[in-house]
């Protein structure tokens, strides 16, 4: 099988997450989906051969970016 | 359907459309990579002894772009410091369960490796200083979060973070340097006599794997402590 | 086709990311639309640096053609700079949210409390 049918349907799940993570309600939702879509668009690069800029987007956007935004939220939150 | 999801609509389709058909029109390539690209694929092992192109690109033929790109995070490090100031740490948070305190305590020192290994290959293999030091910062989350910020920030405080971020930037300078020193420009590598060495090898390259060091250890300091600003600010509106 | 398709998802997904940062109030929500957007300009990048057929640009002795290092280098740079400027953003999310009690956008253009 030629490695083009799996890359469409990374594509598809790109533009699935990107969906989600703006039009869901809720901010953890968004947050998590947020990072689903960083790792689909890491696939992606992985198969358009861009492994450092794969690796980057991986640790950035599933890892970092998720902690800041979560504590974020936490201080924009009235304490109950 | 309110007015602004219309007008959000009619913002965002024309978008894609138009994107879509500039891009499918103009921007498709199929000739081998011509000019500055084709030119450093041509002569990075010669130049400088780095098999991985993009990491003798960021560090040899466009390292002062990088220093400019962590001057940003420096800048942006700042800004953060300034807008949360005057907020005063907090020190109520005690951190997860002694269960995973301790095997964290234990594993830590294995997850160590993963960011050194990325930071020291990144001439040889994919990663390099930045990669490797988001890591380090995912790993400074990661101590904070599981041992809650009392006990962490007794022994990575914030003020060691601002020392290491501080430490690299001058250790880039200073690197930087070497050339201006011997009659060439800053930041040069091999014609400011750093060994390239065998290609391939852990010792080749030159001045890149010591850059990758000084911009790992900045990145990793420059981002930790952004969270560490987040983290104590004060949220009683 | 890897090329024009991933063209068109960068497309689309930019389009995406700017519906959200038109039609959100709330502040962090603002936050992860840019963010989406800034994934479709890198991966704008990443597709135009892409040739058929080329392998990664790391220097072996069997690779017979490689994608451009250029534009790599280029959106590894945005990536990191993006997170930071991200950040700040957040970090002036949570001014707001303590000068004025929420993260409402429509209430930092009025200015009242």
């Amino acid at each position: 099988m030629t490695p083009e049918i799996p890359f469409y349907m990374v594509l598809g799940l790109v533009i699935a997450c990107a969906l989600g993570a703006v039009l869901l309600r809720g901010y953890i939702t968004s947050i998590i989906v947020l990072s689903i879509f960083s790792i689909t668009v890491t696939v992606a690069f992985a198969f358009l051969q861009a492994v450092d800029v794969a690796m980057a987007e991986a640790v950035i956007g599933a890892g970092l970016m998720t902690a800041i935004f979560v504590t974020a939220i936490s201080k924009t939150r009235r304490r109950s | 359907m309110r007015p602004r999801h219309l007008a959000g609509i009619a913002l965002a389709v024309p978008t894609a459309f138009g994107l879509a058909a500039l891009l499918l029109t103009e921007a498709v390539v199929t000739s081998a990579p011509e000019g500055p690209a084709g030119y450093y694929l041509r002569n990075s092992i010669a130049d400088s002894g780095a098999i991985n192109v993009v990491t003798t690109v960021l560090l040899d033929y466009r390292a002062f772009d990088t220093l400019g790109e962590a001057s940003v995070i420096l800048a942006s490090v700042a800004a953060i410091s300034a807008l949360l100031a005057g907020s005063k740490p907090e020190r109520t948070e005690q951190g997860l369960s002694p269960l995973v305190q301790t095997s964290i305590g234990y594993l830590a020192a294995v997850f160590w490796i993963f960011p050194v290994y990325i930071v020291f290959h990144g001439h040889l293999s994919p990663g390099g200083g930045f990669q490797g030091g988001v890591s380090l910062a995912v790993l400074v989350i990661l101590v904070y979060v599981v041992f809650g910020s009392t006990r962490a920030s007794q022994h990575l405080t914030p003020s060691l973070l601002h020392g290491a971020e501080s430490a690299s930037a001058l250790g880039f300078l200073l690197l930087g340097t070497v050339g201006i020193a011997q009659g060439f420009a800053f930041l040069a590598n091999a014609a400011a006599g750093f060994p390239t060495g065998e290609p391939g090898r852990l010792v080749s390259g030159g001045v890149i794997p010591l850059l990758n060091l000084a911009i790992g250890i900045k990145v990793a300091a420059g981002l930790g402590s952004i969270y560490l600003d987040i983290l104590s600010a004060d949220d009683t509106p | 086709m890897m090329q024009q398709a991933t063209y068109v998802t960068a497309a689309v997904v930019f389009a995406i990311g700017l519906y959200g940062v038109v039609t959100h109030r709330n502040m962090i929500k603002i936050c992860i639309s840019l963010s989406v957007m800034e994934s479709a300009v890198v991966m704008l990048f990443v597709a135009m640096a892409y040739r058929p057929g080329a392998t990664a640009p790391i220097i072996e002795d069997d690779a017979v053609a490689y994608v451009d290092p250029l534009l790599h280098a280029l959106s590894l740079t945005a990536i990191v700079i993006g997170a930071g400027v991200i950040s700040v953003a957040l970090a002036l999310t949570v001014v707001v949210y303590r000068h004025y009690g929420t993260t409402d956008i429509r209430v930092v253009f009025r200015g009242q409390r």
